[in-house]
C-alpha cells in the first residue's frame, strides 16, 4: 500500500511539468496581450517596460525554466493584471472559500443524495421512488445558474430569508451551496439508487437471505458496502469539480472564490495567474484521484492487489 | 424623474472595457440635468454600492479602469477636480491655484492637505510621485499621460540597467520641478491648452513615499496605505468589498456627509440587480442584463447622465478605398433605430466624432453630412458613383453583449446597399490583436469606441493622426495632422476649436474622407434607491462621493 502511494506521488512530478508547459504554450499560442488591456493602445516605450518587468521580454525556455524553479520554491509570480498581487496572494485568498464552498456542497450532497439513494432503491416502484426519481431528474437537468437564480429571486429578493450575495455570514452562505450541491445531490441518488438495485438482484444477496439473515443487516453488511464503490469512485472528480469548477455558482452570488479567475485569468491574458491557478487545479484533481484510488483499495482489496 | 450621472456596467469597466460593453453607452444629452435633487442632503449614514469589479490597482501609478479609479478619487485629493459639465473647468484641488504662460505651468499647492499618517502633502511628493510614474522601472500603463512634460518620454523609454546610467541623466532631465515645498513648476513641450483638465486624470494623483517605500507593491493594501483624500481605505476584502470611512482630518471634511461608504463587488447584473431590489446595495454601480433594460427605465431608480465617449464603426480604408462607398455606407446606418431599439439607455445617435458633449461641440461639429437615421436614397446616390464597389464585407466586432445585435442591425441596413456582409466574433485581446494597426488585411469593417480621459476634444481627433496606436483605419491625411499639431499650441479656446472643427470636417463633413461611421454617444446609467442624493459621475466618469449624502 505504501509503495503504491508513493508511486502515485511521485508520478505527479511529471504530470505537473507537463501541465506546466502544455498550459505556457497554449497560452501564448492565442492571441492577445496581457498588457493590452483596452481599446487604448499602449505606446511601444510602455509595453517594453511592462515586458522587462514581467521577464516577458526573455526567450521562452528561460522563462519556463524560471517560471518551474518559481513553483518548486512555491512561488507562482506576480499576477500581470492585478497589479498589487500576487498569483500566490490570489490563491491564499481565493482558494479556501472555494473550497469552503466546494466541500459544503460535496457534504450537502452526500448526506441527502446518498440516503435518498438508498431509500429509493430499497422501496423501488413506490411513490416514496417516483418522488425522489421526480426531483432527481429535475435537479439533473436544470442548470445550476437557473437554480441559483430562483433561489436567489425566491428566498433572498422577495421572502427576504437569506442575503442576495456574498460569503460573510452564515446565512449568506446557505443559497450557494443548496445551488452548488443540487447537481451532484441528484447524481448521488441515481448513481446509489442504481447500484443498490444491482447489488439487491446479486446471487450473495439471495443466499443471506435464504440464510435467513435479518434484513437490515443483509442491506447493511452485504448490499450498502458493494454499492457505495462507485459512489466513492465519482466522490473525487466531483469534489474537484465543485472546489474549481464553481464559477458559475461564485459570480451569481458574487463569492470571492477562485473560480472566476479560471476564467477571468484567460479572457485578460494574465499567464502567470492561468498558470498558477491550473497547477493548483491539477494538483487538486491528482489529490482527489489519489485518495479515491486508495479509498477503493479500502473497500474493495481486490483493486489492491491487481495494482500492486 | 430625476436624472443623474450614472457609471458604466463595471464588469466592463474593470478592464477599461467600458467600451466593449454594449450597455456602456455614452453620450451627450447636455440637456440632462446632471446634479442634486430637492431632497434634504441629511448628514452621516452609511452608503452601499455595487461596483462591478475588484479594482485591478489602487496605486494612482498603476490604475488604469475605472473602477480603481472610483476609488482612488475618493481616498485621495486629485491635483485639480473638474467643474460642472458642460464646460468641465478645472477647480482647486490640491492645486489651490495656478500660473499657465505657454508651455510654462506653475501650480500652487495647498499647504493644509495631510496625509493620514499626519504629514503634510507637499510638493515634493508629487514630483517624486510622478517621477515614479513615468520611471520606466514601475511599468505604469498611463506613464504615456505624462509624455506632454518635456523629457518624459524619453526617460520612460530608457532602458534601466545597473551599469547603463543613461536613466539617471534623463530623469534629471524631466521638467517638473519643487522650488519650494508649495510649488510644482512644469515645463510643457508644447502650449498643450488642456493639461489643467488633464491633471484631473487619477494618474496625476501624488502617492505617500514613505508607505511605498516600506511596504512596496503591497502598500495600497488597508492598515499599509497612506492616502490624502476625503475617505480612508479602511478594509479590503480581494473580490468581495471595499470600505471607506470618512476622513475626519481631511482639509475640507466638514463638506462630507456620509459617515462610510460599503462597496461590494458584484460582477453579475442579474445579481447586483436582485441585490438593489432586496435593498442589500443603495446604489448599483455593476448594472443588469441588457434585456432588463426596457423594464428598468420605466421605474424612478433608473438614472442616467452624458459622457464623452464614442461608439463607432471604423473603415480600413486600405480595403474600402473609394470615399464615396464609405460615405453610403454611413448614410445607410438607422442610428436612431439602433439606439431606440438595441441599447436603449438614451445614447444619442452621432453624427461626428466629437462628441455633444464635449467643450465647443457646437462650432466643431457644424459642418453635418450624416443624419441621425438612415438616409438610403443619399446612400444609394453615393454608391451609384462607385466604379468598383466591394461587394463583400467582413465586418469584425468583440464578443460582449450587445455588439452583436448592432452588428446585425448595421448588416440589414448595408444589405440594401446591395452588400454581403460577413460577420466576425471575437474575444476581446484577440479582437485588439486583430486591429493592430494596422488592422489584419481581412478586416473590411471593425467596431470600437473611446472614452476621454480629459474634456478636450483633442482626445478624440487624435486617435485618428496618422501615426496614433490607436487608428485601425489606416486612414492618414497629413492636412489633419498639421490641424491638431496647430491646435497643440493654440491657448485660444475659439481659435483652438475652429482648428477642431475643421479637422472634424476632415473626418465626417460633407468633403470629408469618412475612414468611420460614428454610431453613438454613450450615456451612463445606474439605479440608485430614492433616499440617495447627489450621487452623480461626470463624463469622464467620475463619482465625487463628497457630493453625496443618503436618508
Amino acid at each position: 500500500m505504501l509503495k503504491f502511494v508513493v508511486r502515485r506521488v511521485l508520478w505527479t512530478i511529471p504530470i505537473i511539468l507537463l501541465v506546466i508547459f502544455m498550459t505556457f504554450w497554449m497560452m501564448r499560442a492565442i492571441k492577445g496581450s496581457p498588457f493590452r488591456k483596452s481599446e487604448r493602445a499602449v505606446p511601444p516605450a510602455v509595453l517594453a517596460n511592462l515586458n522587462r518587468k514581467f521577464g516577458l521580454n526573455k526567450p521562452w525556455y528561460v522563462q519556463y525554466k524560471r517560471y518551474v524553479v518559481d513553483v518548486a520554491k512555491a512561488d507562482l509570480g506576480p499576477s500581470l493584471v492585478l497589479r498589487n498581487q500576487s498569483v500566490n496572494d490570489i490563491v491564499k485568498e481565493h482558494f479556501p472559500v472555494s473550497a469552503e464552498l466546494g466541500g459544503l456542497a460535496m457534504l450537502l450532497s452526500m448526506l441527502v443524495g446518498i440516503p435518498l439513494g438508498i431509500i429509493s432503491a430499497l422501496r423501488v416502484n413506490t411513490i416514496t421512488d417516483y418522488t425522489a426519481q421526480f426531483f432527481s431528474n429535475l435537479g439533473f437537468a436544470i442548470p445550476s445558474f437557473f437554480t441559483a437564480t430562483l433561489l436567489i429571486y425566491f428566498f433572498a429578493a422577495k421572502w427576504r430569508f437569506f442575503p442576495t450575495n456574498g460569503w460573510d455570514t452564515a446565512g449568506s452562505k446557505v443559497l450557494p451551496v443548496i445551488a452548488l450541491s443540487l447537481f451532484p445531490l441528484t447524481y448521488f441518488v441515481r448513481l446509489v439508487r442504481g447500484q443498490m438495485l444491482e447489488t439487491l438482484q446479486q446471487d450473495y444477496v439471495r443466499t443471506a437471505k435464504a440464510k435467513g439473515l435479518r434484513w437490515r443487516r443483509i442491506v447493511v453488511v452485504h448490499v450498502l458496502r458493494n454499492s457505495l464503490i462507485p459512489a466513492l469512485t465519482a466522490a473525487g472528480p466531483i469534489l474537484g469539480g465543485l472546489v474549481t469548477g464553481s464559477f458559475i455558482i461564485e459570480n451569481i452570488f458574487a463569492i470571492p472564490g477562485i473560480g472566476r479567475y479560471y476564467v477571468t485569468s484567460v479572457q485578460g491574458r494574465d499567464y502567470s495567474t492561468v498558470m498558477g491557478i491550473t497547477v493548483l487545479l491539477s494538483v487538486l484533481i491528482i489529490v482527489a484521484n489519489m485518495f479515491v484510488d486508495i479509498m477503493y483499495g479500502i473497500l474493495d482489496p481486490r483493486t489492491r492487489e491487481a495494482r500492486s | 424623474m430625476r436624472k443623474t450621472l450614472a457609471r458604466p456596467p463595471a464588469l466592463a469597466a474593470v478592464l477599461c472595457l467600458a467600451l466593449v460593453a454594449a450597455g456602456c453607452g455614452g453620450g451627450g444629452s447636455s440637456s440632462g440635468t446632471t446634479t442634486g435633487t430637492s431632497g434634504a442632503a441629511a448628514s452621516g449614514g452609511t452608503l452601499s454600492v455595487a461596483i462591478g469589479s475588484e479594482p485591478p490597482s489602487l496605486d494612482p501609478g498603476l490604475a488604469t479602469d475605472t473602477t480603481s479609479a472610483y476609488v482612488v478619487e475618493n481616498i485621495n485629493t486629485p491635483m485639480i477636480y473638474l467643474g460642472p459639465s458642460p464646460d468641465l473647468k478645472p477647480e482647486p484641488g490640491l492645486a489651490a491655484s495656478w500660473d499657465v504662460k505657454g508651455p510654462a505651468v506653475t501650480l500652487h499647492l495647498r499647504n493644509d492637505v495631510k496625509w493620514t499618517d499626519g504629514t503634510p502633502v507637499t510638493a515634493n511628493d508629487v514630483v517624486w510621485s510622478w517621477l515614479r510614474t513615468i520611471s520606466p522601472q514601475l511599468g505604469a500603463d498611463y506613464a504615456y499621460q505624462f509624455y506632454g512634460i518635456k523629457g518624459a518620454q524619453e526617460y520612460n523609454a530608457c532602458k534601466p540597467s545597473a551599469a547603463n546610467q543613461q536613466c539617471d541623466t534623463l530623469k534629471n532631465k524631466v521638467a517638473i520641478t519643487a522650488p519650494d515645498k508649495s510649488t510644482v513648476k512644469i515645463e510643457l513641450t508644447s502650449a498643450q491648452p488642456w493639461f489643467m483638465q488633464q491633471l484631473s486624470h487619477t494618474s496625476f494623483v501624488p502617492v505617500n513615499k514613505a508607505s511605498v517605500d516600506k511596504w512596496g507593491e503591497k502598500w495600497t493594501e488597508p492598515g499599509h496605505i497612506v492616502t490624502d483624500g476625503p475617505f480612508n481605505l479602511t478594509q479590503w476584502k480581494h473580490d468581495a468589498s471595499l470600505t471607506l470611512v470618512k476622513n475626519p482630518d481631511w482639509y475640507d471634511a466638514s463638506r462630507v456627509k456620509l459617515d462610510k461608504v460599503d462597496l461590494k463587488i458584484i460582477t453579475e447584473g442579474a445579481t447586483a440587480e436582485q441585490a438593489f431590489a432586496a435593498g442589500d446595495v443603495d446604489v448599483n454601480d455593476t448594472g443588469w442584463p441588457p434585456a432588463d433594460t426596457a423594464r428598468l427605465k420605466s421605474q424612478d431608480t433608473y438614472h442616467q447622465f452624458p459622457s464623452l465617449g464614442i461608439y463607432y464603426y471604423g473603415f480600413n480604408v486600405k480595403n474600402i478605398t473609394d470615399v464615396n462607398q464609405r460615405k453610403a455606407m454611413a448614410l445607410a446606418i438607422d442610428r436612431t433605430a439602433i439606439t431606440q431599439h438595441i441599447t436603449q439607455k438614451g445614447e444619442v445617435p452621432a453624427t461626428a466624432v466629437s462628441p455633444e458633449g464635449i467643450p465647443g461641440a457646437k462650432t466643431i461639429d457644424q459642418d453635418k453630412f450624416l443624419s441621425t437615421t438612415a438616409d438610403l436614397t443619399e446612400a444609394q446616390k453615393y454608391m451609384a458613383k462607385v466604379p468598383n464597389p466591394v461587394k463583400d464585407i467582413t465586418l469584425v466586432f468583440n464578443n460582449a453583449p450587445g455588439h452583436k445585435e448592432i452588428a446585425i442591425a448595421i448588416q440589414s441596413n448595408w444589405k440594401k446597399l446591395g452588400l454581403n456582409v460577413t460577420l466576425k466574433q471575437q474575444d476581446w485581446p484577440q479582437f485588439l490583436q486583430f486591429l493592430g494597426p494596422p488592422p489584419n488585411p481581412s478586416v473590411s469593417v471593425f467596431r470600437n469606441g473611446w472614452i476621454a480621459d480629459f474634456p478636450d476634444d483633442i482626445n478624440f481627433l487624435s486617435v485618428f493622426e496618422c501615426k496614433s496606436g490607436n487608428n485601425s483605419t489606416n486612414w492618414c491625411n497629413p492636412k489633419f495632422d498639421d490641424l491638431l499639431k496647430q491646435a497643440t499650441a493654440t491657448p485660444d479656446t475659439a481659435k483652438r476649436y475652429e482648428l477642431y472643427r475643421q479637422a472634424e470636417a476632415l473626418l465626417t463633413g460633407p468633403n470629408g474622407d469618412m475612414p468611420i461611421a460614428p454610431i453613438y454617444w454613450y450615456t451612463f446609467t445606474d439605479q440608485q434607491a430614492p433616499n440617495v442624493h447627489g450621487y452623480t459621475a461626470n463624463p469622464m466618469y467620475t463619482t465625487d462621493l463628497t457630493k453625496v449624502s443618503i436618508g
